[in-house]
């Protein structure tokens, strides 16, 4: 389907929501990154883990700043 | 390369030997597909207990014999379309167990809500697999969406080894989600592409 007509930014979504990349392609990399950045750097209280403990390095920031 | 294709190249050299000594010791794919299984059960009683990083040590080594099952049948002229299915059918028990050992970890800790999460995050990575096999049953090729078996594997582990299994079980559920809707969508406009045109 051709996504020519949408804006960049949308065209970003689209392609993320709609993945037809191949593994260890950069886009492929990309979406690794994003989804490690999440697991590693939300703090584990935003999310009410059970069993994580430690305030992720987002909420070290969070503290140092504060 | 990319990052994640060098990292590929780095694990694919150990996974090399220990296909080797599968083929020379000429042991069944359906055998190790079988063992993995059982490893992986193994996983999930840890996962149960809460003892994630030994479930993290015990996933590396079920997926090993995941990995390599598909290779050994190569090597060994072994391919067969029963072994297809049957590394289909094992993998889904496989998956569903490591689910399940979440489940009782989150019910005995009394977290109603990461009990629905893991359960939802089950029922779509089922479906993940349920909607690519039943489309590739319409249409020739079904290979959508980003979470297939081997980024939810990786991520069990990840989440296991770094202790960060909720936030792996939110990123598997959402992902699984659109993954779905993904193979749903794509396999809709095929079909719908390829039937033809009313005549006027």
């Amino acid at each position: 389907m051709s996504v020519r007509f949408l804006s960049l930014p949308a065209r970003i979504v689209w392609n993320a929501l709609f993945w037809t990349y191949d593994r260890a392609t950069w886009q492929y990399d990309l979406m690794v990154v994003a989804i490690l950045a999440f697991v590693w750097l939300t703090p584990p209280e935003w999310l009410s883990d059970p069993m994580a403990s430690g305030p992720g390095l987002i909420g070290y920031f969070a503290q140092w700043i504060r | 390369m990319t990052v994640t294709g060098a990292i590929g190249a780095i694990f694919l050299f150990p996974l090399r030997l220990i296909i080797d000594a599968a083929v020379a010791l000429r042991i069944h794919p359906n055998v190790l597909t079988f063992v993995g299984v059982l490893i992986n059960a193994a996983a999930a009683w840890a996962l149960a207990l809460g003892r994630f990083m030994l479930a993290g040590v015990i996933m590396t080594i079920a997926n090993v014999f995941d990995f390599i099952d598909g290779k050994v049948a190569q090597e060994l002229k072994a391919v067969s379309r029963f072994g297809g299915f049957w590394d289909s059918v094992i993998d889904r028990f496989s998956d569903i167990s490591l689910f399940i050992g979440l489940i009782y970890l989150y019910s005995r800790l009394g977290r109603t809500g990461y009990v629905i999460v893991a359960a939802l995050a089950m029922m779509f990575s089922i479906m993940t697999s349920y909607t690519r096999a039943r489309a590739e049953s319409l249409i020739p090729k079904c290979k959508v969406g980003f979470m297939e078996r081997p980024e939810r594997i990786v991520l069990f582990m990840i989440g296991a080894f770094t202790n960060r299994m909720a936030a792996v079980l939110w990123v598997i559920l959402v992902l699984s989600i659109v993954t779905v809707a993904d193979r749903i969508f794509y396999t809709w406009r095929e079909l719908n592409s390829a039937e033809p045109e009313p005549i006027a």
